[in-house]
């Protein structure tokens, strides 16, 4: 026996296990809130006769397409320690831009629906990403800035009435069905596929992480910082415009009073995916995690006959409890400890300090 | 010698698969200075953090003045007299001096309303025992680092301590404050303090400390008084291995034709009529206090700060508006604070290494991992970089490896010019020897440098020429013969 394969052999085994400890590391972020989302399907398979069939996993996963593929954007800006709080109002803004392309400038649907994405992806570039990225005003003053004055040309543009778009390649974005799947969760896969790679297989998606993990490491080893940010936003605001031709298409119209809650409910997907809001870390693998366990709780929910406010109240709290048991799994030890050590000698607790 | 004031043995921790300290022990006697020395990794942070309550051991035994003890949390070893003045400050910028001092311990009346008066002179008090003429009232960010320093000491000392730990203390202070923090702990031995000294600079060990303790692995491997020791017994001791003397490291660029010249270049308030050349594969040294410009002189090189004169690289005007151009035009920059300007930490060693060198890549092309691994392995040998595999994040691994990372990353992009603030910063005595090396290597290929330092030490090892500079100006140049420490030192303080 000579020593070579062996060497061999123990880099091979080294590698698979450094592979291992990078999935674990990163899996290891939205574990607590993969495992509630196994254990909620259980229960909720064995206490509902509806909720593990076909129909309604299908019913389940078309509602939560919005948020999902709104989330994906998300992701990118959290990862870059931001937040959008604008998207809910770019979603509905691509709505009256797709009726006024439509229906006004008589475009074709599925042009229309292109040159809409187009649009709000640079709105969404241009405007929270220059400032946030150029200019570097904080994203949240931007953000709810840009929340506000959306939602405002919405409602002047629209004169707060819902305008009919009757296309049967709208309809086919809605309600259409391709190898027996209906068409939101074809895009929903493809969204997830393509920002997966994205971040993980790109020279941009490492920029995404090293602006978030460290701005100005990342400045002074020459990354585009401000293009960076632009994109990220730009990427936002796609992800958007993505959610807002599904729910133009499940509508039949574009209604002026669409995705007022859909920021935050994204928020809180990106956060119980384990993507730090401290930015650099995290995953799109983890915000679909966190869009199915609030998919999920709903869905069962609702069939049980729990009222949508309770879901409001569970899902609250599920969000903070599974963060703090994240937190307390990272960093907690030590006070743990600390406890135990005073209980066991019986000391008087540490005073505050 | 009397009793010690604290004394602790067979301490152990473990933080999961890392043995930091395996049965090491720490003797300290009132009214003395204790140099706790060892290399980055030694355990030298886990004790410092076991008897000032912020971790608990697995295992070990503690006296305090006399009588076992545990120390179960900060405030808690605190209260029994342990006091902690680390790295980093953790005073309020905002609040005033007298605030700062009483920050955990407020002056309360009966009413429950803080009695401002007392906090002011008990704070007045404190700073008088220190010999500091300072105005309580006023806010800590205008201070400087060193007077912030010394008011988290009489912060530690307003508690009555009877042990202060210094973590690092000087580095950050220029020599005439080291001198005056030196003055300090010698009048706080004399009231029967003891302290606990950790530094990486082997000088004040010598000139400051009464005796000292080693560890390496996590075990104590010597420990008696300093008489006792030499440097070179000192070094074998912390590293484990026979001590090679660093001597300065011969390359000496051909001046034939400078690499970089400035000339006339001035940032209003900060620097003024700086001249200078670099050759390539030539060291230059910029030596000087805290303060007098040489940061922000390598920033506006880098294109970071904008300044005005003449800036030529290889003859081509370099006036670089931002990072990027500069190093597209050739130029790297290492900065002072690795953690906060060099690294991005949750990152692996691979993402890190390539950063610099893949920033002009078109960004939706895919990295190619089998060739990018290549490249990155390779750099992780040539450096010497320790890390078990390429994937880890750059955080786990010791200040000496972070540094190399750096480096690492400008010496992928093919550098002409390097600009380098504290190459050595929090880096121990192995490592640092093994950067000079990668230094002169990387100078011999050619590669012009610029090395902002406050270890003269370390620039006349390094160093062809080391420019003295004074409130913003460059006020001698020194060839490496004239470069005495002590010449260094009068140029830097503003003699003529």
């Amino acid at each position: 026996m000579t020593a070579a394969p062996e060497h061999v052999e123990d880099r091979q085994r080294q590698r698979v296990l450094d592979h291992a400890a990078g999935v674990w590391s990163s899996a290891s972020r939205y574990a607590v809130v993969l495992v509630l989302l196994v254990v909620l399907f259980v229960v909720f398979s064995i206490a509902l006769d509806r909720f593990a069939t076909w129909p309604n996993i299908e019913n389940l996963l078309t509602s939560v397409s919005i948020l999902w593929v709104v989330s994906m954007g998300m992701t990118f800006v959290v990862l870059t320690g931001g937040i959008d709080l604008s998207v809910g109002s770019l979603l509905a803004l691509s709505g009256l831009v797709l009726s006024d392309l439509f229906n006004d400038a008589g475009l074709p649907a599925w042009l229309a629906v292109i040159v809409t994405l187009l649009i709000v992806s640079v709105i969404g570039g241009a405007v929270n990403g220059v400032f946030i990225g150029k200019v570097g005003l904080s994203f949240f003053v931007v953000t709810l800035g840009t929340l506000s004055l959306y939602r405002g040309i919405v409602n002047i543009w629209s004169d707060t009435k819902t305008t009919y778009i009757t296309d049967p390649f709208l309809d086919g974005i809605g309600f259409g069905k391709g190898l027996g799947i209906a068409t939101p969760i074809w895009i929903m896969l493809a969204t997830f596929l393509i920002a997966f790679v994205v971040l993980r297989w790109t020279y941009f998606g490492r920029d995404v992480y090293a602006v978030g993990g460290n701005i100005d490491a990342a400045r002074l080893s020459g990354i585009n910082v401000a293009r960076t940010l632009i994109m990220v936003y730009a990427i936002a605001g796609l992800c958007a415009g993505i959610g807002g031709m599904i729910q133009a298409g499940r509508l039949g119209a574009a209604s002026p009073l669409v995705g007022e809650d859909i920021p935050l409910n994204a928020a809180a997907a990106v956060l119980l995916g384990g993507t730090s809001f401290l930015g650099g870390v995290g995953s799109v693998v983890g915000t679909a995690v966190g869009v199915l366990f609030i998919g999920t709780l709903q869905n069962g929910l609702s069939i049980w006959g729990v009222s949508s406010f309770w879901q409001q109240v569970v899902t609250g709290a599920i969000l903070i409890v599974a963060v703090a048991i994240d937190r307390l799994q990272q960093g907690g030890i030590r006070v743990r400890r600390r406890r135990t050590r005073v209980a066991a000698t019986g000391g008087d607790p540490p005073a505050p300090a | 010698m009397a009793q010690p004031i604290l004394h602790s043995e067979h301490v152990h921790k473990r933080y999961g698969g890392v043995h930091a300290l395996r049965g090491a022990r720490l003797s300290v006697f009132p009214g003395e200075v204790h140099a706790l020395v060892g290399e980055n990794g030694s355990g030298k942070s886990t004790m410092l953090k076991i008897l000032s309550g912020q971790v608990q051991p697995d295992a070990g035994a503690f006296t305090f003045g006399g009588a076992a003890t545990t120390f179960r949390s900060p405030t808690d070893a605190l209260r029994q007299g342990i006091a902690t003045v680390t790295q980093e400050t953790t005073l309020a910028p905002e609040l005033s001096i007298a605030e700062n001092i009483f920050l955990g311990h407020r002056m309360v009346r009966r009413s429950g309303l803080i009695d401002w008066r007392a906090t002011r002179r008990r704070a007045r008090e404190a700073l008088a025992r220190l010999d500091l003429d300072l105005d309580p009232a006023v806010p800590v960010r205008r201070l400087r680092p060193d007077q912030q320093q010394m008011v988290e000491i009489a912060r530690a000392l307003s508690i009555d301590a009877r042990v202060l730990i210094l973590d690092e203390p000087t580095s950050s202070l220029t020599d005439d404050e080291v001198h005056a923090l030196f003055g300090l702990v010698r009048r706080l031995r004399e009231e029967g303090v003891a302290t606990i000294f950790v530094s990486h600079r082997l000088s004040e060990i010598f000139e400051l400390c009464d005796r000292v303790t080693v560890l390496r692995d996590g075990h104590t491997v010597a420990e008696g008084p300093i008489p006792g020791f030499d440097r070179p017994s000192l070094i074998e001791a912390m590293t484990g291995r026979a001590f090679e003397d660093m001597e300065a490291i011969e390359h000496g660029g051909d001046a034939q034709e400078a690499l970089l010249r400035v000339r006339g270049y001035s940032l209003p308030g900060v620097f003024a009529d700086v001249a200078l050349d670099v050759a390539p594969g030539e060291i230059v040294g910029l030596a000087g206090l805290v303060g007098a410009g040489r940061s922000e002189l390598l920033e506006s090189l880098f294109g970071l700060r904008r300044g005005s004169g003449t800036v030529e690289l290889g003859d081509r005007p370099a006036h670089f508006r931002h990072p990027r151009e500069a190093i597209k035009a050739g130029v790297g920059f290492v900065p002072a604070d690795r953690k906060l300007q060099g690294l991005v930490l949750q990152m692996s060693v691979r993402e890190n290494l390539m950063m610099a060198s893949t920033a002009r890549i078109a960004r939706l092309r895919p990295p190619r991992p089998a060739l990018e691994l290549a490249q990155v392995r390779s750099a992780i040998s040539d450096l010497r970089i320790r890390a078990h595999s390429p994937r880890v994040p750059v955080a786990t691994l010791s200040g000496g490896n972070q540094q190399k990372v750096v480096l690492g990353k400008w010496l992928r992009t093919s550098p002409r010019l390097l600009l380098l603030d504290e190459p050595t910063r929090g880096v121990d005595v192995g490592a640092k020897a093994e950067i000079y090396r990668l230094l002169s290597e990387a100078a011999g290929g050619g590669i012009g440098m610029l090395v902002s330092s406050s270890e003269i030490p370390e620039l006349r090892t390094l160093c062809d020429r080391v420019l003295v500079m004074f409130r913003g100006r460059v006020v001698a140049s020194l060839a490496r013969e004239e470069a005495s420490e002590a010449r260094i030192a009068h140029f830097a303080g503003g003699h003529q």
